[in-house]
């Protein structure tokens, strides 16, 4: 009996590592997860207009959140919001908080090398604007200028690199402090969307702001986790119907009087 | 989850890393030193005779003290320059430190003063000493000795809590790991070793502040 139960002690521990080695059958893949579950979370910014903004009862709404919502009811799930700050967007997605962050992320080779873009659903353009007693024309005019940049955006990673040497760069993490910085006069100048700029200027007439230079244009669209192929084969599959039948471009339309431009595929 | 660890990137940001925690503890010492200076004035100027002076300090103990720190330090960088004082980043993030810290400091202050007993206070006048003598030999040096543990766990909070001045564009710790994991997307990493710097301070902070103790209230008694 003893020595039994011995023999079957050794064999269990022998068997251990190929007890823990085994492979699972096959990993579910977080598409099969959405679609198990019911339920889509997607993290988006609700802090930059118009892509993402809270509507006057509070509730998420902008561009990006149109998509997020036509997106999930044709996949016939749940839809449920992470809303992240601009800096949160890409560590929110990484940390397993949310499957797809829809948050106007521009597509630049850097961000790639952590997460994986599904192809763009919009364009938007980065400028330099601010109030018209700042005499901005050139970006020589830069130097001995404040600009306000936010962390984590195009601008950060634009910015820098276009504004001679003896520009002074001062760094926020949010849109409302950025902008808060150049309504108090503490920077000269800030970079940011046109559409940003747009609606600053037509909230703060008094301060006749006014664009001074064009940085970039960039294409946005919605990442995922690297890996999450299946996932991103699925929203690439949706944004190309929705690029042809107009659902895309009707959404760009709506939140920022602009028609979409031809968007690139990848 | 497959994340891969990659604390290669870390290292190489590594100078601009200490240089952030350079001006954290910069900051942070200087609020030390003038929060202080400040918590003093006001506890002196609670026991002050004038009741206008009472209600002042009272009203500014309880104004700071019952609102957040990041109001605060927004009120001194973006709503000072509408009336004409226009404060740097880092100037602002003192004064807001200074003004935070003088108000808790002050309330801590006041408790190791009331822990004095009356009948020392009453001998110092018995034997002809001034206010201003009683108050700096016979209340304020044994009262600060008492509270000196929670004077120091208020200044480690300080340290720890000065991370919100990145809001502002301060470029202290914080700032520079926002910044850094935003451009190199590496939050984790930047993120974890910030945490070490931050308790690597505060250590420093709690054994700097153990040796001003031993040096001011130890060996000045055995002398």
């Amino acid at each position: 009996m003893k020595i039994a139960l011995r023999f079957v002690a050794v064999a269990m521990l022998l068997a251990m590592p190929a007890i823990l080695a085994a492979p699972p059958a096959r990993a579910e893949s977080t598409l099969d997860k959405i679609l198990k579950e019911k339920k889509i979370r997607v993290a988006i910014d609700v802090g930059n207009p118009p892509f993402g903004i809270l509507d006057k009862d509070g509730q998420p709404d902008g561009s990006d959140v149109a998509v997020a919502r036509q997106m999930a009811k044709d996949m016939g799930v749940e839809l449920e919001f992470v809303q992240v700050p601009s800096t949160g967007r890409i560590p929110a997605l990484l940390a397993g908080r949310a499957d797809v962050t829809i948050a106007s992320i521009s597509v630049t080779s850097d961000r790639a090398k952590t997460v994986m873009y599904c192809n763009p659903n919009g364009a938007l353009q980065i400028v330099i604007f601010g109030p018209k007693s700042i005499a901005i024309k050139t970006p020589a005019d830069l130097v001995g200028k404040r600009i306000g940049i936010m962390r984590a955006t195009l601008e950060e990673a634009t910015v820098p690199k276009m504004a001679p040497q003896g520009t002074n760069i001062v760094w926020f993490d949010d849109i409302s402090a950025t902008i808060q910085a150049m309504l108090s006069g503490q920077v000269d100048a800030v970079a940011m969307t046109s559409f940003a700029g747009k609606t600053v200027a037509d909230g703060n007439p008094d301060k006749q702001i006014e664009t001074k230079l064009p940085v970039t244009t960039a294409f946005y669209g919605p990442i995922v986790r690297p890996s999450d192929f299946e996932l991103r084969q699925w929203i690439n599959t949706w944004l190309f119907l929705n690029n042809q039948n107009g659902t895309l471009a009707s959404i760009y339309k709506k939140y920022t009087g602009l028609d979409l431009p031809q968007l690139p595929v990848f | 989850m497959n994340y891969v660890f990659q604390f290669n990137v870390v290292w190489d940001h590594l100078p601009e890393l200490f240089e952030g925690a350079l001006l954290t503890i910069q900051l942070s010492a200087t609020a030390m030193a003038l929060g202080l200076c400040v918590a003093v004035v006001c506890a002196y100027g609670k026991s002050a005779r004038p009741r206008p002076v009472r209600w002042v300090v009272a009203a500014y103990v309880e104004l700071i003290r019952n609102t957040p720190f990041l109001v605060q330090i927004f009120i001194f960088y973006f709503s000072l320059p509408v009336i004409g004082i226009r404060l740097t980043a880092n100037t602002a993030a003192l004064a807001a430190m200074t003004i935070n810290l003088g108000a808790y400091a002050s309330e801590i202050v006041r408790a190791g003063i009331e822990a004095i007993p009356h009948g020392q206070i009453e001998a110092a006048h018995a034997l002809g000493l001034k206010r201003l003598q009683i108050f700096r030999f016979i209340i304020i040096f044994p009262a600060l000795k008492t509270v000196y543990p929670a004077l120091a766990s208020q200044f480690i909070l300080l340290m720890l809590s000065s991370s919100v001045v990145s809001t502002i564009s301060a470029v202290e710790l914080t700032a520079i790991t926002n910044s850094l994991a935003s451009t190199t997307f590496r939050s984790f990493e930047f993120y974890f070793v910030a945490t070490g710097l931050y308790l690597a301070m505060a250590l420093g902070f709690r054994a700097g502040l153990s040796a001003i103790y031993w040096v001011v209230f130890r060996r000045g008694r055995a002398a």
